[in-house]
């Protein structure tokens, strides 16, 4: 592992890194959010930064199997443990969306155990529309009061633009970073990539583009990733630990494009800063997610996946999801169907929060590369 | 003579294969040792031991099985997937649909007509549907494993056993148990349990003809007529050779493709 890699291994290995560390040294404050339906930018206004909360190293959720029933995934069930541990005790509040139920019993086991100082959940509509963007816009505003009153921050149309363009300048540079797994040597693999990404999650947007950038130059222009058999889009949702992708390419895969909720997929559009910056979010939020939360969209949503495969030459896609997912095991398994009809190789693969089953999961990606003549 | 060799290390046995061209040479089945690594260096060494050779006589050697990655003296590895269907394919050439039930995991694999593999599905983490259920319940019921087929076969009234997994299906046996269910019923039960939990499965891929099943369980009777029954198909009895060996097999043909083809 190379030194840029060393360090965004240690970044990604606690929940409270040392990009955390140093912003509150300087009296920033960390906002945790769960979903990718949060827009980051309103996170990330004056004194205060986002954090996509993730459960790094959870060994067990003994005490929040107490409050969670057995069908609530792990992801929600390993947050709530850490919450219960005092592992996020650093945040200065939450940001919730009301995504799914699983989220959502979180959220209210976490208020009621570990009552955060702030709290809040957005609820967005499962459609699109008028009516839609009209109510989200509104609950965007809801959010940005309640931030005002809490935080005592300007959340002006002007700061939340230049927090937009902030994190603008971020997503272009993530973007144009993971745009590189276009060549059929890419300078990094694939799971260098998902590193970026998580440690770019938990920072300040401006330490986020120094961070990028400073990868970026220590990669140059190399084509150093090891010989691969199979080029991956790797889909799904929340997979917040590169140790998954790491085994995939451990079996000969190469991950060169991804569509799950804390990879580079949905945050990295572009989102226009000019006009009214809460349309702009809004309008991001319910249009630009392409989330299987919205009850519609399903076509494009197939579309999207069909199209960024064979736009980084893609040999098949996974798609993983975490057990007892609604969201993703419905989607999942159309989407599976779908896929194969385009003609694309499909592999479906179910997954708990933490790492385990490596070796099932090898022999399902060996196989599947195997399957593929590969 | 051209020798190569598979080995498959398997949660609960290892197998390994020595094959000249199209004949199988030598072949063992052994319990797998703790550490992987000890279970592929002693079932391959008793395999060239009863076929008097060393292993600079073999050309290639792929291992398979989840030990593969942890064996020192192999060329390459292979899936035990992939294996399983290239053996099965060796073992019943017209094999369509394959279904493998080891130790710890099932799987169900579509081969197309040139008998490579297009499609699969494996268990999940879950010993539901696995080898490891029959264990189970053969203990629980107080017979030998292998002797739960032929029991089953006795039944005139078979139990259903309200659950597929493991531990509530323990509980539903012991109550049988207790009720004095005739143990025939009770083993016709766990082997229904087990091939309705394996049907899942393999409606899962789409079950093609010819459908063959390879794996330790294949040599239980029981199981293979209650997935007949479930499936609707029949299923292809493999006579060639013992089917738990389909995997080794496999690794074995995958060695030879390497050195007909000039190791490539």
């Amino acid at each position: 592992m190379t030194a840029p890699m060393t360090g965004l291994a240690g970044l990604c290995a606690d929940v409270r890194n040392e990009l955390i560390e140093e912003a509150m040294g300087r009296g920033m404050i960390p906002l945790g959010y769960t979903c990718s339906m949060v827009p980051r930018a309103l996170l990330a206004v004056g004194t205060l930064f986002p954090v996509r909360m993730r459960a790094p190293g959870v060994a067990g959720t003994e005490c929040a199997d107490v409050y969670l029933s057995s069908v609530i995934c792990s992801y929600s069930r390993s947050l709530l443990e850490f919450a219960l541990d005092g592992r996020y005790d650093f945040l200065g509040g939450w940001v919730f969306v009301a995504c799914c139920d699983h989220l959502r019993r979180l959220c209210d086991n976490l208020e009621y155990n570990a009552k955060p100082d702030f709290s809040h959940t957005l609820d967005i509509p499962h459609r699109g529309g008028p009516a839609a963007l009209e109510w989200t816009v509104e609950e965007l505003r809801r959010l940005a009061r309640a931030i005002e009153r809490h935080f005592d921050v300007d959340m002006g149309d002007d700061a939340v633009r230049a927090a937009m363009v902030a994190e603008g300048e971020l997503v272009d540079a993530l973007r144009e970073l993971g745009a590189l797994r276009k060549k059929p040597q890419p300078p990094f693999s694939g799971t260098d990539y998902h590193r970026v990404l998580m440690a770019a999650q938990s920072a300040p947007p401006a330490r986020a583009l120094e961070l990028v950038r400073e990868f970026r130059e220590a990669m140059g222009d190399a084509s150093d990733t090891a010989p691969y058999r199979a080029r991956f889009l790797l889909v799904g949702g929340s997979l917040d630990d590169p140790a998954y992708t790491a085994v995939i390419e451990s079996q000969g895969g190469l991950v060169v494009a991804d569509r799950y909720c804390t990879g580079s997929y949905p945050w990295l559009d572009p989102v226009d800063a000019g006009g009214d910056p809460f349309v702009a979010l809004a309008r991001q939020v319910l249009d630009g997610n392409r989330c299987p939360r919205m009850m519609e969209g399903f076509a494009q949503r197939v579309n999207y996946i069909v199209d960024l495969a064979r736009e980084y030459a893609a040999d098949g896609v996974i798609i993983q999801s975490i057990k007892f997912c609604d969201t993703w095991g419905v989607e999942a398994s159309a989407l599976v169907t779908a896929l194969r009809e385009a003609g694309v190789p499909v592999l479906r693969l179910e997954r708990e929060y933490r790492q385990s089953g490596e070796g099932q999961l090898r022999t399902r990606v060996q196989a599947f590369i195997e399957s593929m003549g590969k | 003579m051209t020798c190569v060799a598979g080995c498959d290390v398997g949660s609960l046995t290892s197998k390994a294969v020595i094959m000249d061209g199209d004949r199988i040479v030598q072949s063992v089945i052994m319990k797998s040792k703790a550490k992987p690594w000890e279970s592929a260096d002693e079932v391959m060494r008793q395999a060239l031991e009863k076929a008097g050779m060393s292993m600079g006589d073999l050309a290639y050697c792929v291992g398979t099985g989840y030990g593969r990655d942890k064996m020192t003296f192999i060329n390459e590895a292979v899936s035990e997937i992939a294996c399983h269907g290239k053996g099965a394919q060796w073992l019943v050439p017209t094999a369509r649909t394959v279904i493998d039930i080891g130790g710890q995991d099932c799987k169900a694999v579509k081969l197309d007509d040139a008998g490579n593999m297009v499609k699969f599905i494996t268990n999940d983490k879950c010993a539901s549907g696995t080898g490891r259920f029959l264990e189970v319940m053969a203990k629980v019921l107080g017979v030998e494993l292998a002797d739960l087929g032929a029991l089953s076969a006795k039944s005139k009234s078979p139990v259903t056993l309200a659950s597929a997994c493991t531990v509530w299906a323990q509980a539903d046996v012991i109550q049988h148990l207790n009720d004095t269910v005739p143990l025939e019923d009770i083993a016709a039960g766990v082997n229904a349990a087990m091939a309705s939990r394996m049907a899942v499965l393999a409606n899962n891929i789409g079950v093609a003809r010819d459908v063959c099943m390879t794996g330790g369980v294949a040599k239980n009777e029981g199981v293979v007529a209650s997935l007949e029954k479930a499936l609707g198909v029949r299923i292809k009895r493999i006579r060639k050779s013992d089917p738990q060996l389909a995997g080794a097999i496999g690794a074995a043909l995958f060695a030879k493709e390497k050195v007909d083809g000039g190791m490539r």
